[in-house]
């Protein structure tokens, strides 16, 4: 039984219900509630998703060379930090990655910090998010891992370097590179469940200061585990990406 | 009294302070289905785990601060392996609530 905690959640099945229910039957998945088939996530994914590309879009258009903005200083800040440890880690391929890792990060800091506003939950409470940023990680590092060194050489790296030890490389190096996404998604929703759990604990014993505090602490590990997630995401991706030495 | 003994009849002072808990038994199990002793060690598990995770970031930081104080020019560096040690340390506490989650109703 999902209790709704947002009124968003709220507004779109009362408006988009029959929308909902049609893109679950393209899947040939049915709602455990036909009345509700948006979830919160799912809604609060959406809603990021849709603030951040407003956010760009305003961005985009106080862009200026000669006289940057406060929000130009914000963002040339963010960049150049990513850009920075992209390139601490990956080393001279890093522009072409860049990307995903700043998307991966840019994203997973508004849904943590989004769960902060009363009246929204944070996407990555839910373990179905974290799961499906972990698996694009992990999809990510080995097709481009694929892609730089084929795909026979990338799978042969699994043997390790001396090959007669190969039949017991090649089982733990299987075993730790599926472990990766595992804990990647762990890792993630662990820390934000807990945060909320901890709040709501000493929400339920004092109204007074202490839960604010709490509060504040999930503000840190939020952007903790926002970096977290993307500085792990850039040492697999190099390596997998590094040449053979 | 030696100090030792003084600390042991305090010690068992303490646990019989407890006995009380022997009266909830059959009360639990019926009510969870199942066996009543899951969310004891469940509390066992998770004390545990933030135990060592705490002993395992205090030798992390120690090492950092040392670090920091013998060569203050390496900060940057040695905030960088800080910071990533005590994250995924700190995960490790983070599984075993999650299987506590999962395995406790």
């Amino acid at each position: 039984m999902v209790t709704h905690e947002a009124f968003l959640t709220k507004l779109f099945n009362a408006w988009f219900g029959g929308l909902g229910n049609q893109l679950l039957g393209m899947f040939g998945l049915k709602a455990d509630n036909p009345a509700e088939p948006w979830a919160d996530f799912m809604v609060m994914q959406i809603l990021v998703v849709v603030l951040l590309i407003l956010l760009f879009a305003i961005l985009r258009s106080r862009l200026s060379v000669d006289k940057p903005g406060t929000m130009q200083h914000i963002f040339e800040l963010i960049h150049n930090f990513i850009a920075g440890e992209a390139e601490g880690q990956v080393g001279h391929d890093a522009h072409k990655h860049t990307l995903m890792f700043e998307a991966l990060f840019i994203f997973l800091l508004a849904c943590n910090l989004i769960g902060l506003i009363p009246g929204f939950v944070s996407p990555t409470q839910v373990i179905y998010v974290p799961v499906g940023c972990a698996l694009i990680a992990f999809l990510y590092f080995n097709i481009e891992g694929m892609k730089k060194q084929g795909v026979g050489k990338y799978l042969a790296h699994f043997a390790g370097p001396i090959w007669w030890m190969a039949p017991l490389m090649i089982p733990i190096e299987i075993i730790g590179t599926l472990a990766r996404p595992l804990s990647l998604s762990v890792r993630l929703f662990a820390n934000m469940y807990a945060g909320e759990q901890v709040t709501m604990v000493f929400l339920s014993m004092t109204y007074l200061v202490i839960p604010a505090m709490f509060m504040g602490l999930h503000v840190f590990v939020s952007l903790l585990q926002a970096y977290i997630f993307t500085l792990l995401t850039m040492i697999y991706v190099a390596g997998a990406v590094e040449e053979a030495h | 009294m030696t100090k030792i003994s003084k600390f042991f009849f305090m010690a068992l002072a303490l646990m019989f302070l407890a006995a009380p808990m022997f009266a909830q038994g059959p009360g639990g199990a019926a009510a969870a289905g199942g066996n009543v002793w899951v969310p004891v060690t469940a509390g066992f598990a998770m004390a545990i785990a933030s135990g060592l995770c705490a002993l395992a970031q205090g030798k992390a930081v120690a090492g950092a601060a040392e670090g920091i104080a013998r060569n203050p020019g390496a900060f940057p560096a040695i905030r960088f392996a800080l910071i990533f040690g005590l994250a995924l340390i700190e995960s490790l506490a983070l599984y075993v609530l999650v299987i506590i989650f999962v395995k406790v109703v």
